[in-house]
């Protein structure tokens, strides 16, 4: 075998290598997003039984509203709660 | 002219009866027949005062379509009337009635407004002004035609006998004739809204009987023209805020004083809030228990019709196709073509085109894996077995994701995440993710088919380097000759590498359908299967009886306990396996669809056990010799093949006597009893799940090979 068959016999080995490292790349981000889909299902259970859209319930106005009297009421709890402590 | 028959189904509605009947005659109708089904009150007294033939029923043969069809063919008329016992013609009723008939070519029917009585609440007569009066806003009588509403009514309706003789009324608990008016339009005919044909009419129920009246009326709208009542609590507080404005406005207009107006507010709140809510509910009926049905309903009836899709199969539509004037029926496409639909594509233009191999590829430790399942539910053999061994895949390392092909619609509106709950609850903990559908399709190094119907649709996966089809059974047999039978049989001749569920199975793809095939074992789960401690009877056979599988011979196998309870009278026969009884000539015990765990020791207490197969050997029989019980099934087919002439089957010809000899040899020979006792717990133990997942994997690996050899 001369140097420029032995050459490129190497460099098939090398592109081989690059490309089993490159497979196992994806294979490894495949498998986290996997886990990731598998795990927001775990989560999004009962929202997917009832078929509940979150993103469509949250744009709706009165969503907004509730949210911000839901964060009025938890500042009026916490200043009370500050109030008690520091009496 | 015109004669005209008038029929009034009738049950204790002595109250408005006879001014019903008086108003009938005064329009001076031809024929007047009363169906009378089991009054306690004087309405048949009445009716036959009043000159009406009277047609008498029990309750129980009473049906808002079946009655009317009795009553249309009892009477003779060319027009046929239907009224309800509280539906009072006008003046001029008749005579508004022969005039619709004559407006247009192929009228079938007309129908009038309904005028409130004098006590009706201003919610009900308010409602019914507005209501008909969208039908006319001008007055005028109109013609309706295909693409026009639906709507028609019997409390005042009129037929030609020649449309109610071709489509007649659909026995339906409700809303018969909803369905009627959407039949005639898709056959062609046209109906007739006459707004001189009126009749005095409106109900004074109190407000529960009014919601449940609203109940059973959408319920019936539900089963008749599939319409569903949507519910938007928002929309629904604006809709009963805008009603009550609405009826005090109606008030006003009549000269009602303040205080009147201000009385009616709250019933008004509630009528038109507690009718949203009731609407809705109606239009959900079937995913309501049966005792809640039952309870809202003003009929009190606790059935659940199937939702029909009304558009789609109008009876009579077929037949009333080639008529001139008609204009075709449109039926709405089916998600169930989607199976043929992935077949004939598939045909059109050949499957998916394959990645080129990587050389190596086979022996990566971690491959991607893409499981295509067909639609399940709970109890499904098939798919307990896959996803033992796909999640024992997911353990060696593989990135693994699940694919459901719905072919059927029942899992149409089912989320990924549910879907994923139920296989987990239901077979075997798994940790990938879940698609419904092929919409989010990313592609992986090995497609897995398994089952016939995912072929098709596995076929037309890009992005992947191999496809294999594990196959449990050869189903094409599953189905008498057919569609699916040959397209079963197709999913064989694609060129996907085979892993089948036994040797027999292996052998059969190979000779008949020349795949290239290799088989893998069940395995047992020996953690639930095994000998528990419990004493073992000696007069217990237990029978796999599961007659919704044609393959498990069930006819055969109850004949065969039949010859052995003959003989034997003194037997305990235990039949499980199926939800519901089996009608049989012998007592036995039936203990429905049982879980793993109850079924062990069913099988460590059991004398000896039946079940058949007449395809693929189920993994039935090892479980039960996992457990210690010998098991009698069919000699020379697949369980021959699988556990040997002589082994821990007693194997018996397709026969019930032969049968019936082979469970007796057990029953009274102890020697014969231990030797396959033995030899079962000893075959059961070969058998892992762990075992056939690593066959399964082997088989991948040599699918990616065979690509890599060119093959």
């Amino acid at each position: 075998m001369n140097a420029e068959e032995q050459s490129s016999q190497e460099e098939i080995r090398r592109l081989r290598a690059r490309i089993e490292q490159l497979e196992a790349q994806v294979a490894e981000v495949e498998a986290w997003a996997n886990k990731a889909v598998a795990e927001a299902q775990v989560k999004t259970y009962w929202l997917d039984r009832w078929h509940l859209d979150l993103n469509a319930l949250m744009r709706r106005r009165s969503a907004d509203r509730t949210r911000a009297a839901a964060r009025r009421l938890r500042s009026v709890y916490r200043a009370a709660r500050g109030l008690r402590r520091s009496s | 002219m015109t004669t005209v028959s008038a029929v009034v189904p009738v049950k204790d509605g002595e109250r408005y009866l006879g001014e019903v009947l008086s108003a009938l005659s005064a329009e001076k109708v031809n024929e007047i027949l009363v169906i009378d089904s089991g009054s306690r009150d004087r309405s048949a007294a009445i009716a036959r005062a009043a000159g009406a033939e009277v047609l008498e029923i029990s309750p129980h043969e009473f049906g808002h379509g079946r009655t009317r069809n009795l009553g249309a063919e009892r009477t003779t008329g060319d027009l046929i009337c239907f009224l309800t016992q509280d539906a009072t013609p006008l003046p001029g009723w008749l005579a508004a009635y022969r005039e619709a008939f004559d407006l247009a070519p192929r009228v079938g029917a007309a129908y009038g407004p309904h005028i409130p009585r004098s006590d009706a609440s201003p919610m009900i007569a308010r409602e019914l002004e507005e209501f008909f009066a969208t039908f006319s806003p001008t007055g005028d009588p109109i013609v309706q035609r295909q693409g026009d509403p639906q709507f028609l009514s019997n409390v005042n309706a009129c037929y030609s006998r020649e449309c109610w003789e071709e489509l007649r009324f659909r026995d339906l608990a409700y809303a018969e004739d909803q369905a009627f008016g959407a039949d005639l339009l898709a056959a062609g005919w046209a109906k007739v809204y006459q707004p001189r044909a009126r009749v005095l009419h409106s109900h004074d129920y109190p407000f529960a009987d009014f919601m449940r009246r609203y109940f059973d009326e959408y319920r019936g709208l539900r089963e008749s023209t599939g319409h569903v009542e949507q519910f938007n609590v928002r929309e629904t507080v604006g809709h009963v805020r805008r009603s009550v404005r609405g009826d005090a406005g109606w008030l006003a207009v009549r000269g009602a004083t303040r205080a009147k107006r201000l009385r009616w507010v709250a019933p008004s709140a509630a009528h038109h809030g507690g009718r949203r809510v009731f609407s809705a509910l109606g239009s959900r009926a079937d995913r309501l228990p049966p005792a809640v049905r039952k309870r809202l309903s003003l009929e009190g009836r606790g059935d659940a019709s199937p939702p029909a899709e009304l558009s789609t199969s109008p009876p009579g539509a077929i037949e009333a196709l080639p008529s001139p004037s008609a204009e075709g029926v449109t039926i709405a496409p089916s998600i169930e073509h989607q199976l043929y639909e992935a077949a004939t594509e598939v045909w059109r233009r050949g499957p998916a085109r394959l990645l080129d191999p990587i050389p190596g590829m086979a022996e990566r430790e971690r491959l991607r894996i893409a499981l295509v399942i067909p639609s399940f539910s709970r109890g499904s053999g098939g798919h307990s077995l896959l996803f033992q061994i796909f999640s024992r895949l997911e353990r060696r390392g593989h990135v693994c994701s699940v694919w459901v092909q719905d072919y059927s619609d029942h899992l149409q509106n089912v989320w990924p995440a549910v879907l994923r709950h139920d296989i987990n609850k239901y077979f075997a903990p798994i940790a990938s993710p879940v698609y419904n559908g092929f919409a989010e399709w990313h592609g992986a190094d090995v497609v897995l088919a398994s089952g016939w119907q995912t072929v098709h649709p596995a076929l037309l996966l890009d992005r992947s380097f191999a496809r294999v089809y594990l196959v449990n059974d050869h189903e094409s047999e599953f189905y008498a000759t057919s569609a699916e039978s040959a397209l079963a049989a197709d999913t064989y001749r694609h060129g996907l590498h085979c892993v089948a569920g036994s040797s027999w199975l292996r052998d059969l793809l190979v000779e008949r359908y020349g795949a290239s095939a290799e088989a893998f074992e069940y395995g047992v789960d020996h953690d639930v299967y095994r000998p528990r401690p419990i004493e073992r009877r000696t007069d217990t056979i237990a029978y796999y009886a599961r007659p919704e599988t044609p393959r498990r011979a069930v006819p055969i196998g109850l004949l065969a306990l039949e010859e052995l309870y003959r003989r034997r009278p003194d037997l305990r026969i235990v039949l499980f396996g199926s939800d519901g009884p089996i009608r049989t000539s012998f007592p036995y015990v039936h203990l429905g669809v049982l879980d793993p765990e109850p079924l062990s020791w069913l099988y460590s207490e059991a004398t000896a056990a039946l079940c058949l197969s007449l395809t693929n050997a189920s993994l039935i029989p090892k479980e039960m010799m996992a457990c210690g019980l010998p098991c009698v099934d069919l000699a020379g087919g697949s369980a021959e093949s699988s556990f040997g002439r002589h082994g821990p089957v007693e194997l018996a010809e397709l026969n019930p006597l032969a049968i019936a000899d082979a469970l007796d040899r057990l029953l009274g020979d102890g020697d014969l009893w231990k030797l396959r006792s033995a030899a079962g717990l000893d075959f059961a133990s070969l058998h892992t799940w762990d075992r056939a997942a690593e066959a399964v994997e082997a088989g991948i690996r040599h699918a990616l090979r065979l690509r890599e050899a060119g093959i």
